[in-house]
């Protein structure tokens, strides 16, 4: 079934309703009449045809290499049908090593992103220190900056300590990340102090409690913050195209963009990015739950 | 607020790192005393990766063998946005000894190159074609020692003319506004004229603008090109897209080649394109080599390959030693005949005189010209390609447009 | 937003030297997301900002030019044209994608058999790089694509992106179907806040479902709505990649959009100086509509 059940005790910025149990048979006089079913799914699907389209075509046109295309002809899946253009572009270009550093810029990201944003999170919630107000605000002030602002000045930053073209050099500057931070600290803010006292009064040290007591119950937070972490560095475009300058060092996105400009056959650039969309759908389709979820429950609605 | 130290601590890590990357100009090999060590960054001019790589390693080792002083490196980077990756690592100083740059880059990183002059020996100085030695030379400075040149006439199909029902081939503007109409009859296009924003003008706008024997630049480093001449060209091809004798995709859009009107036979003549490019769609048999079109004059452009020696190298003369000889007659030789591009020496015998079509382009080689180098050739670009495209659309007069597009230049040509 | 933390004010020598440790371990755990911070986020965006009043080219040379750059952008018309691009993208795909993530979130939010399924497809452009996608929406909206052919009969075939008119509604196209699965989604969130008894209460009234959108659902979602408003402005604002892959700017400029104009004049031109002050516009144009936002919210609350 559906993940229709409310979100379990996420802080939100403002209270949140739970709905109480009603009797089974008032359920009945919302859900639509027959003909509104049927009306639902008409348009449902109509729009389901729009959104997946694009996909449809480009993998049904990567298995139509060398063909003009045509209406509606080429887009039928079935006819003049061949993986040549998959041979081409698996053999011909990188895309197994671009993939490897998607998946290392990816993952490598997501848990230094996770771990560092809970720290500092956790401290914004429930400690005090001096500066605190100031400095979590001017963390949030970043998010308003335009990334393209800062990607000369960080470009030769990177540059001057040695960084281009490397793993670390790649993955360090995204690793601070406010928006990351900030959901971190609504969401441990609603957790209640006397867990923390307990421990604390039991003698057990700060980053004990941070990993043993905090982190844990961060789980659902953490899970929703590292997928989209996880998808935004996968996507990630302008800077892997900066500091990366060699075939080996491209990601999945810089590595299928070069191949725009090398005239390649549309059939195979499809290819190429089928390859490239593949594991995110996958993952997608696997963890689609916790997506789902995770978006609905963390009040990232604000 | 008061500043606590943990502030303060902060804020001088923030000031290391930053004087750490401000002062990125003296990274860079520290090769061993007596031991140069020359990099090199290299693009795919010869598409199939292994036969590049091969290339590189034999003359690498060749070269090696007889200066054992000098160790060579390459790196071969895909064409795409190999601007910013150049132009960012050459501002970080984490730039290479030797590059390959055609002409505009030449002139667009005029202040980061060494010049040969000095470097490159007088003989194959002399040795240059004329014409490519002075597309490789800005203000008296030879800036890369050449590597390939090509050459971009025209080419006709010969199957699309049968079909339009035309015999003879145009050899004038007029000809070819003779002819447009009997292609559009059939549904064809008389030529290709790609005018997305990423296509260069040198291979769609800038020969026109020649052939009607105007300029890019005036010699006083002015824009050259809103002037009669340069409104005759764009009215020239402007013409014939109001009449539908272009194909209106490729006014605005790049598809993959072989979606293109042109690969599918559509269309008449052509002067951007390569046989190469063309002779899988069209067929051998069907392409016409040619003379450029004559406006005032019969102009044809030609890129020149250079390598490049930059002045951040620490291994300046190991460069410009590995730059001669790999560029030299016999061992180039190779890397034009698998890249289908053309020798810049004029001494050499004509390589393809086997082959008709490429030994027909060959001919052209030494009239071709990449017109005015001047540092801000690409920014202008920028400006003027949108304006022609407005122009080719009709939404402004070709004298509109080329006014517009010189006074958007003006701050550019002020730097 | 106030600290939850709520202990009584130090008083013994005990719980001071209990506040001071744990201040101390607050500096430590808050210090290395901060250093990055410093390193990768304040230090770049001062110089960035800095770099606006300078020219810094290509061999490194930084000369001082004082306000020149803003003069020159000003001055620029295609400055205010890649303004009033942005502003006329976002003018169009932010309603656009807040209507759209609204009728689809009412459609799937209740439990039936293809909710699910649906939701993961609204949700799959979401996901999906649009540097991957663009070559399939270049051959989408080209001369002989599927979306000529379908506007055809209404006058508008051929290439929409080699028409200076309708290239800005193909992009708007292109950035609605990215996003629209994200508001969807949060919408659905907010919209299962709604006590159902509350719309079963209205049904009962008699109400039918324009009614109860309008009277319950709407006033509930109100906050949602401005909050998604802002990011997708925030978004529409920064709109880069569906131009960098699909129109690269044109035709003729007319899909230029301001983050292509910084792209462009620093990256293709070599000018980071003027390609500092369009950012610093940029910034400052950011900053006004989020002001705008915590205005028209902190009204709300």
């Amino acid at each position: 079934m559906t993940t229709m059940t409310p979100p379990q005790a996420q802080p939100l910025s403002e209270p949140q309703t739970i709905p109480t149990p009603t009797r089974n048979r008032s359920f009945r006089a919302l859900e639509p009449s027959r003909a509104g079913i049927v009306i639902r799914w008409i348009w449902l699907s109509l729009a389901g045809v729009l959104a997946f389209f694009p996909f449809y075509a480009m993998v049904v046109l990567s298995l139509k290499p060398g063909q003009v295309v045509e209406l509606p002809g080429s887009l039928i899946p079935w006819q003049d049908v061949s993986f040549a253009s998959y041979e081409q572009v698996l053999s011909g270009q990188n895309i197994l090593g671009w993939l490897g550093n998607t998946l290392i810029y990816s993952l490598v990201s997501v848990v230094a992103v996770l771990f560092l944003s809970a720290l500092a999170g956790y401290a914004f919630a429930k400690k005090r220190f001096a500066g605190k107000e100031v400095m979590f605000w001017s963390f949030l002030a970043m998010v308003m900056v335009p990334f393209h602002v800062t990607l000369i000045p960080m470009f030769i930053l990177m540059a001057g300590i040695g960084g281009v073209d490397t793993y670390w050099g790649l993955i360090l500057p995204t690793l601070a990340n406010a928006q990351a931070v900030f959901l971190m600290r609504q969401f441990i803010q609603g957790l209640p102090d006397d867990l923390f006292e307990a421990a604390r009064i039991d003698g057990a040290g700060e980053f004990r409690i941070f990993l043993r007591i905090v982190l844990p119950l961060c789980k659902p937070i953490l899970a929703t913050l590292g997928i989209f972490v996880f998808l935004w560095h996968w996507n990630d475009f302008l800077w892997p195209l900066i500091i990366a300058k060699s075939n080996a060092m491209f990601t999945l996105t810089v590595g299928i963009s070069s191949l725009q400009q090398q005239n390649v056959p549309l059939s195979t650039m499809l290819a190429g990015s089928v390859v490239a969309l593949a594991p995110i759908f996958f993952a997608y389709l696997i963890a689609q739950r916790y997506v789902q979820e995770g978006v609905t429950g963390t009040g990232i609605k604000g | 607020m008061r500043v606590s130290k943990f502030t303060a601590l902060a804020a001088g890590a923030a000031a290391i790192a930053l004087l750490a990357g401000c002062s990125a100009g003296s990274g860079g090999g520290g090769a061993s005393s007596g031991e140069q060590k020359v990099t090199v960054w290299l693009y795919p001019v010869i598409a199939d990766e292994a036969t590049h790589k091969q290339f590189w390693d034999d003359t690498i080792a060749a070269f090696e063998k007889d200066h054992k002083d000098i160790t060579v490196d390459y790196e071969i980077f895909p064409w795409a946005n190999r601007d910013e990756a150049l132009q960012t690592a050459i501002a970080a100083g984490k730039g290479p000894d030797l590059v390959y740059l055609i002409p505009d880059q030449l002139a667009a990183y005029q202040k980061s190159i060494q010049p040969l002059n000095d470097l490159l020996s007088k003989d194959r100085q002399d040795e240059l074609l004329p014409n490519v030695k002075k597309s490789a030379t800005i203000d008296g400075d030879l800036l890369g020692a050449p590597i390939l040149t090509s050459a971009l006439p025209l080419l006709c199909n010969a199957a699309a003319f049968e079909q339009a029902g035309v015999t003879e081939y145009p050899k004038t503007w007029d000809d070819v506004r003779e002819i447009a109409p009997k292609f559009t009859e059939k549904g064809l296009y008389v030529l290709n004229y790609p005018a997305s924003p990423e296509m260069t003008l040198n291979m769609t706008y800038y020969p026109l603008l020649w052939q009607a024997g105007g300029q890019v630049f005036t010699k006083d480093g002015d824009v050259g090109f809103d002037s009669d001449e340069g409104e005759a060209a764009l009215s020239f091809i402007t013409d014939l897209a109001k009449d539908g004798a272009l194909d209106p995709e490729a006014l605005t859009t790049t598809v993959p080649l072989e979606q293109t009107a042109v690969a599918q036979g559509k269309v008449g003549c052509t002067w951007n394109n390569a046989v190469p490019e063309v002779e899988p769609f069209w067929g051998a048999e069907n392409v016409k080599v040619l003379p450029p079109l004559t406006g005032k004059e019969s102009v044809a452009y030609g890129t020149v390959g250079s390598l490049s020696v930059l002045k951040a190298s620490k291994a300046q003369d190991a460069a410009a030693q590995f730059a001669e000889y790999a560029t030299s007659a016999d061992v180039v030789k190779p890397y034009l005949l698998a890249s289908g591009f053309f020798s810049a020496l004029s001494d050499t015998e004509p390589l393809y005189a086997d082959d008709p079509l490429l030994g027909e382009v060959e001919k052209y080689v030494p009239d071709t010209t990449v017109g005015e180098l001047d540092t801000s050739s690409r920014a202008l670009m920028g400006v003027l390609a949108p304006e022609i495209q407005a122009s080719l659309l009709g939404q402004k007069s070709p004298a509109d447009a080329l006014k517009d597009a010189a006074t958007a230049a003006a701050p550019l040509l002020n730097k | 937003m106030t600290t939850t933390t709520s202990t009584a004010p130090p008083k013994s020598r005990v719980a001071r030297v209990l506040a001071r440790r744990e201040a101390r371990v607050a500096f430590l755990f808050v210090l290395p997301a901060f250093l990055l911070f410093i390193a990768f986020r304040f230090g770049p965006t001062i110089a960035g900002v800095g770099l606006s009043f300078f020219a810094y080219d290509i061999s490194g040379e930084i000369t001082f030019k004082g306000l020149a750059n803003f003069q020159r952008m000003v001055a620029d018309p295609l400055f205010w044209r890649a303004l009033g691009t942005t502003v006329l993208y976002t003018v169009f795909a932010v309603p656009i994608s807040l209507v759209l993530s609204t009728l689809l979130a009412l459609g799937v939010r209740r439990a039936f058999r293809g909710a699910r399924f649906f939701r993961s497809i609204f949700f799959l452009p979401v996901i999906t790089s649009l540097v991957l996608a663009g070559s399939i929406f270049v051959w989408i909206f080209s001369g002989n694509g599927p979306w000529s052919k379908l506007m055809a009969p209404l006058g508008l075939g051929g290439s929409w992106l080699g028409s200076t008119v309708l290239v800005i509604p193909a992009i708007v196209i292109v950035g609605v179907w990215s996003r629209f699965g994200y508001g969807m989604m949060i919408m659905i969130a907010a919209m299962q806040d709604i006590p159902r008894e509350l719309e079963e209460a209205a049904l009962m009234d008699g109400a039918n479902s324009w009614q109860r959108f309008r009277s319950i659902i709407l006033p509930h979602l109100k906050p949602t709505v401005f909050f998604l408003a802002v990011i997708e402005t925030t978004a529409a604002f920064q709109v880069f990649d569906v131009i960098y892959v699909m129109t690269q700017g044109g035709p003729a400029n007319a899909s230029y959009s301001l983050v292509y104009m910084l792209y462009d004049q620093g990256f293709k031109y070599f000018d980071y100086g003027y390609a500092a002050a369009i950012g610093v516009a940029l910034f400052v144009m950011t900053l006004a509509v989020a002001l705008i936002q915590r205005l028209v919210i902190g009204k709300q609350k």
